[in-house]
């Protein structure tokens, strides 16, 4: 009986899926799409190599804004999930899950950190140039903190600092589309109201660099946070290493 | 320049002749630690080699392909040694005919591990 029910109920599914389908021509180009509109728009007006970019933080900056915020509430929720009370000694003295790494690969952690963190704002600094952007350039950043986490058991992150850093980035990507709807021409939320300089120039793109420089700073600042309050234990008598 | 791009296609095919080699040796090989020795000493070499002679061809890109040696040579064997180190703590056994010698393995990790509570 329940399989009769989830047969009919996937055939019904499938029936609607492929009629919207069949209305869709098959091989031909879109007539009424926009891509003709982003790809001549953004690097003859708006002066951003990246189109995917433009896209992305431009025409459709509210949508990014939206993503940013489902970020920061999974990085909310993940962190309430995982949060134990601290007892006054392991406070002092919170506790890794993994064991210690070797020496060599402590030596080499030490080398590439700063690296990676310099390629991961390369990224996120020419999200309007090169492919990549905000959120691949956090990431990167954030594998780094990852390598020095799972290096050193001594190394930990600032919670503080890394709440002032997301809640920065988040109010000045806010403030940056408030400011479009007082300076730009139409007076719309993320509008575009900086010169949009020349085409492949690092100061191009208008508000796009900025808002990719905040989203970045916000993404690394989540991810590691996550990626804190996962490998450390603050509860007393779990450590690894004593059991 | 003609004889750079003949060094530039030389060590290309160098290289990979050693990543086909290092992926022949992943499927070929019977257990982690020998497939760990394949899968990362060739294709450091592999990989070194193919960007080098990419490097050649276009000397314009010399610099960065410098770099990217050096962080191959750094990262490469670093990863396979914590790869290697950590099957090693999570009781892989190497793949042995002789059964004899896999208890004496067992038997003197057991022991040293013994040791390092001791000397806590």
């Amino acid at each position: 009986m329940k399989n009769v029910i989830i047969i009919s109920l996937l055939g019904v599914t499938a029936y609607y899926l492929l009629s919207a389908f069949v209305s869709i021509p098959f091989g031909e180009d879109f007539i009424n799409g926009v891509k003709d509109f982003y790809l001549n728009k953004s690097p003859e007006d708006l002066k951003v190599a990246n189109v995917v970019t433009s896209i992305v933080v431009n025409f459709r900056g509210f949508d990014t804004l939206g993503e940013v915020t489902v970020l920061f509430l999974a990085s909310t929720a993940l962190g309430s999930i995982l949060y134990r009370r601290r007892s006054s000694h392991t406070a002092l003295n919170p506790q890794r899950t993994a064991p210690q790494a070797s020496t060599l690969v402590q030596a080499g952690a030490k080398v590439i950190f700063p690296f990676t963190v310099l390629l991961g704002a390369y990224v996120f600094i020419h999200g309007h140039l090169t492919p990549g952007g905000g959120f691949q350039g956090g990431a990167i950043i954030a594998t780094g903190f990852l390598l020095m986490l799972i290096s050193y058991r001594k190394f930990f992150v600032e919670h503080n600092v890394l709440t002032w850093i997301e809640a920065l980035a988040g109010t000045s990507f806010v403030v940056i589309g408030l400011a479009g709807l007082v300076y730009a021409d139409n007076h719309n939320f993320l509008e575009n109201f900086l010169p949009a300089g020349e085409l492949n120039d690092l100061l191009s793109g208008g508000i796009i660099g900025i808002i990719y420089i905040a989203v970045g700073f916000k993404v690394g600042a989540e991810i590691t946070g996550i990626l804190d309050t996962l490998l450390t234990i603050k509860e007393a008598g779990l450590d690894p290493e004593e059991n | 320049m003609q004889i750079l791009n003949y060094t530039g296609y030389f060590f290309i095919s160098v290289g990979a002749v050693f990543l086909f080699l290092g992926g022949l040796g992943i499927l070929r090989m019977p257990d982690l630690y020998t497939r760990l020795q394949a899968g990362t000493k060739a294709s450091t070499l592999g990989a070194m080699s193919t960007i080098l002679g990419v490097g050649l061809l276009q000397p314009e890109w010399l610099l960065k392909i410098i770099i990217i040696i050096v962080f191959i040579a750094i990262a490469n064997p670093l990863s396979s040694h914590a790869l290697a180190r950590g099957s090693h703590k999570a009781r892989q056994l190497p793949y042995l005919k002789d059964e004899k010698i896999g208890d004496a393995y067992e038997s003197e990790t057991e022991n040293s591990e013994k040791n390092k509570e001791e000397d806590k």
